[in-house]
């Protein structure tokens, strides 16, 4: 990879994050109705939790599991079914035309898009800390970065690699995304510890790395995290560091393929599938 | 002359909807698709209430709590889908502005191409529903349930939910992309102030004045009645008190609440659908697109 | 030198997922293009022809059934990134870009992926605006543009890259009289100001071809029917000129037989507006002068004298058998 192409997809990331960052304060509406809203949904599980008389610990997964619900709605609807839409409006041609790599693009996406699902994200732990008395308790701050940052790197390789299904599919594609919230929500223990599923099962789950990311991150910040945990917090940082590494890779391969089969078939820039 | 004629835009948008919700992949995957996702939504409170129970589902707190969840999917994905048609015709389509000007009632158009949706999610109800009697212990005594009332129930509340999402439809007209959230947003607000999978009384004191005005409380309260009399009997005898919040009004009271509850929100909801779609026309915002 | 652009039998051929969906299309049927650096051709040929999906197997958006591709000496399905580095493509009636970024920040992003620096892109942006008459709207907002206007922009990004090969899909399509007039007037203007750019435009305007365009292939079903220059595509027709004349007065005149290179003629009274209409068939051009000449002769005054040559519309009326849909 010469410096010149490099330099060329860094400055695609930049050109491309650009709309994600400008549309949040053009359209402030999202705060509304992508933060506010959205907590009462949480707050519906955090009272289902107290009718049940269940411990403290578990409102807090309830408020954690909804503040990281917004990360994995973003790789579900803002980044591999925005394929779908940027086919629809036509701009995917354009792109596909241009001399970069896919995963440039986006990642262009995935950038512009964490300004925003960040502070979503922050607003509902908040929010949701402060409405349901959650106690944290971070023994290392350097650790939770750490975990956050490696669970979200495999997270958006997984959106690369969902998002190259679009470059084939229409709308089964869409209706895919659609299917993997609530499943996942369940697969995954947004809000109840994975290892609850019985061991196959969560470790079936944990392929999808927010599944390990959940569960790390209550280790971390909840004093009895670890005993609700499936399986220890530096294992689990581990697999999400090899995560990682597979996802950015079958992403790649997967565009590629994608892209190929797409062009062969004709169904590459082929709106209303 | 006008009813047939809107019972025909009724029919023709109901056969767009369908083309659109149903046609994109074969039957079988479709079919999978229409049972997985309402399932698997089920299925975290399930293990949510066995995370704390031990898992015993074979009692009335947990039937309670099972046939509001699978009840509230109407509530969720049909205000998602009236409000859905305009989003999808403006942002994707883009044949939102030709519709507009066409001579034909747009709210019957609105509601045909959502009636599909309805559909699709009764069907996701009685699967949820029947996959809880068999394989949760689910109490639901088909030889129990007042019929008369389910059908009263569900035939209000549809239409208020319904009614609803016109309203959120019109302000969709306003909002960009990301505004689809709005119906979720509201969905919420249901899930959390209508006694959906817990009792009123569990929320804040604050709250329950709040919860006893909307229609969808008193919905919850009436389908559950209809559908497992015997749970709400044995509740109100386990606990001593009334549990629900909602023990002290009839079935007639509930029944004219929401008789009310559609003509208000009727009225409401036509109002803001036309304001909206007023400073939409003059915003210039009927045909605009929002993707970033 | 190698060809801008080169394919030899290019074939692409689309098979529906189901039976139902419809029969095999041919869009491309053995094609043999040879587009030299520049110049400017064009493709010309009805709605389903082939002139999209062709652009779109040189833009490296298609894969060709079979056959082979070049552009600028690289192959289209090997050589991807290096095709990519040195086309661009506009298509006529584009929605792409987005409505709540303004004229600039679109411009701007689509460079991006070129690798052009910001201050660099910036300063292609604005001479291209302003030679689009759209300074004024480098800030306004991509939703509140008109027609005309989005397209122009369009027709900015293609070009703001400078790439060496620019694939012009029907570009005005959709405009007005001025808005068309611009885009040409543009594009004529790029490909002189350096001979090393290319331009392939394909288009159903005949007038826009016969206009535009260097050399220019007819395509129909896939096939190209044809491939010369407009004006010795003309000439494949074989069709005589015609010279009408209107003369006042209602007196015939004779004598136009002894005229070399008049083919036939005819007269005909209108009555209404006391005219005689003249139609001479000339064979030869140089016979127009002695008609002329004779007319005058006799005393009459001509009142309007149009001729007609063949057009490109004969021509495709010749090969295809029907006119442009």
């Amino acid at each position: 990879m010469t410096e010149s192409y490099l330099m060329r997809n860094l400055r695609a990331v930049r050109g491309r994050a650009y709309p994600r960052l400008i549309g949040s304060t053009r359209e402030p509406s999202w705060f509304v109705f992508d933060v506010i809203l959205p907590l009462f949904t949480i707050a519906g599980y955090a009272y289902v939790y107290k009718f049940l008389d269940a411990r403290a610990e578990l409102i807090g997964y309830v408020v954690l599991g909804g503040a990281m619900t917004a990360f994995w709605l973003n790789i579900l609807w803002s980044m591999a079914s925005q394929l779908y839409w940027e086919k629809e409006i036509g701009n995917l041609s354009l792109y596909l035309m241009a001399p970069i790599s896919r995963m440039s693009v986006l990642a262009g996406m995935a950038v512009g898009g964490l300004f925003e699902t960040t502070i979503q994200a922050a607003m509902t732990l908040a929010i949701g800390a402060i409405a349901f008395d959650v106690v944290f308790s971070l023994a290392s701050p350097a650790l939770l970065i750490l975990v956050f940052v490696v669970t979200m790197i495999a997270l958006y390789g997984m959106g690369m690699m969902f998002a190259s299904l679009y470059l084939l599919l229409g709308r089964e594609a869409y209706h895919l995304s659609a299917l993997m919230m609530e499943p996942v929500y369940f697969a995954s223990g947004f809000y109840f510890p994975v290892k609850q599923l019985g061991f196959w099962a969560a470790a079936g789950a944990s392929v999808i790395p927010i599944t390990l990311g959940l569960d790390a991150l209550r280790q971390i910040i909840f004093p009895g995290g670890a005993e609700d945990a499936f399986l220890s917090l530096n294992t689990e940082i581990v697999l999400l560091a090899g995560l990682c590494v597979v996802f950015m890779i079958l992403a790649r391969y997967s565009l590629r393929y994608m892209e190929y089969l797409g062009k062969t078939t004709g169904r590459l820039t082929l709106r209303w599938q | 002359m006008a009813v047939i004629s809107n019972l025909k835009v009724f029919k023709d948008s109901a056969w767009l909807g369908w083309q659109m919700e149903a046609n994109w992949t074969d039957p079988f995957l479709f079919l999978t698709y229409s049972i997985v996702k309402p399932i698997a939504g089920t299925l975290i409170l399930v293990l949510m209430y066995m995370v704390v129970t031990g898992g015993e589902t074979g009692n009335a707190f947990f039937s309670y709590m099972y046939v509001g969840n699978a009840m509230y999917m109407f509530v969720a994905d049909v205000l998602f889908g009236v409000t859905w048609v305009i989003h999808d015709d403006r942002e994707h389509y883009m044949t939102l502005k030709q519709v507009y000007i066409a001579p034909m009632n747009f709210y019957m158009y609105i509601m045909g191409r959502s009636a599909i949706k309805i559909a699709i999610t009764t069907f996701g109800v009685l699967v949820t529903l029947i996959f809880g009697v068999m394989a949760l212990n689910v109490n639901i005594n088909l030889a129990a349930v007042d019929w008369p009332l389910l059908a009263a129930s569900l035939v209000l509340g549809l239409g208020c939910i319904c009614i609803l999402g016109l309203a959120l439809g019109g302000v969709s007209f306003l909002t960009a992309k990301h505004s689809i959230g709005i119906n979720e947003g509201m969905a919420g607000v249901f899930y959390v102030l209508s006694g959906v999978v817990f009792p009123i009384t569990i929320l804040p004191t604050w709250a329950q004045p709040v919860s006893k005005v909307l229609p969808i409380t008193y919905w919850m309260e009436s389908v559950r009645r209809a559908l497992e009399p015997e749970v709400m009997q044995e509740l109100a005898d386990t606990s001593g008190f009334d549990v629900t919040g909602m023990g002290g009004v009839s079935d007639l009271t509930m029944m004219l609440y929401l008789l009310v509850s559609v003509a208000v929100f009727f009225v409401m909801s036509i109002g803001i659908f036309r304001v909206a779609d007023n400073i939409a026309r003059k915003k210039g915002k009927i045909d605009w697109t929002t993707a970033y | 030198m190698q060809h801008a652009v080169e394919t030899q039998s290019l074939t692409r051929v689309f098979r529906p997922k189901k039976k139902k969906e419809g029969d095999i299309v041919t869009a491309l049927d053995s094609v043999d293009l040879q587009i030299g650096r520049g110049e400017l051709f064009g493709v010309l040929g009805p709605n389903g022809a082939g002139k999209t999906t062709l652009l779109k197997i040189l833009s490296t958006l298609l894969l060709p059934t079979s056959g082979k591709a070049y552009v600028a000496g690289f192959d289209v399905e090997k050589d991807l990134m290096a095709v990519r580095e040195r086309i661009n493509m506009v298509s006529g009636g584009e929605i792409s870009g987005y409505g709540l970024l303004t004229v600039r920040e679109n411009l701007w992003m689509f460079s991006q992926f070129y690798g052009i620096k910001s201050k660099e892109a910036n300063a292609r942006i604005d001479e291209l605006l302003r030679r689009f008459g759209l300074t004024e709207k480098a800030k306004a907002k991509v939703r509140t543009l008109s027609t005309g206007q989005r397209q122009k922009m369009n027709v900015i990004r293609g070009f703001v890259t400078n790439p060496e090969i620019v694939f012009l899909d029907e570009p005005t399509l959709g405009l007005d009289v001025n808005a068309a007039r611009a885009v040409r007037d543009f594009v004529v203007d790029w490909i002189r100001e350096d001979r090393g750019r290319t331009v392939l435009l394909t288009t159903h305007y005949m007038m826009e071809a016969d206009e535009l365009c260097d050399r220019i292939a007819i395509i129909d079903d896939g096939k190209i029917l044809a491939c010369d220059t407009p004006t010795n595509l003309k000439r494949m027709v074989k069709m005589n000129s015609t010279l009408t004349l209107s003369i006042a007065g209602l007196n015939e005149i004779d004598g136009f037989d002894t005229i070399p290179g008049l083919n036939s003629y005819s007269q005909t009274k209108d009555v209404e507006s006391s005219t005689t209409k003249l139609r001479f068939v000339v064979e030869d051009e140089s016979c127009v002068s002695d008609i002329i000449s004779k007319v005058v002769a006799e005393g009459s005054k001509i009142t309007s004298l149009q001729k007609t040559e063949p057009t490109l519309e004969d021509v495709f009326i010749k090969l295809v058998g029907r006119g442009l849909e």
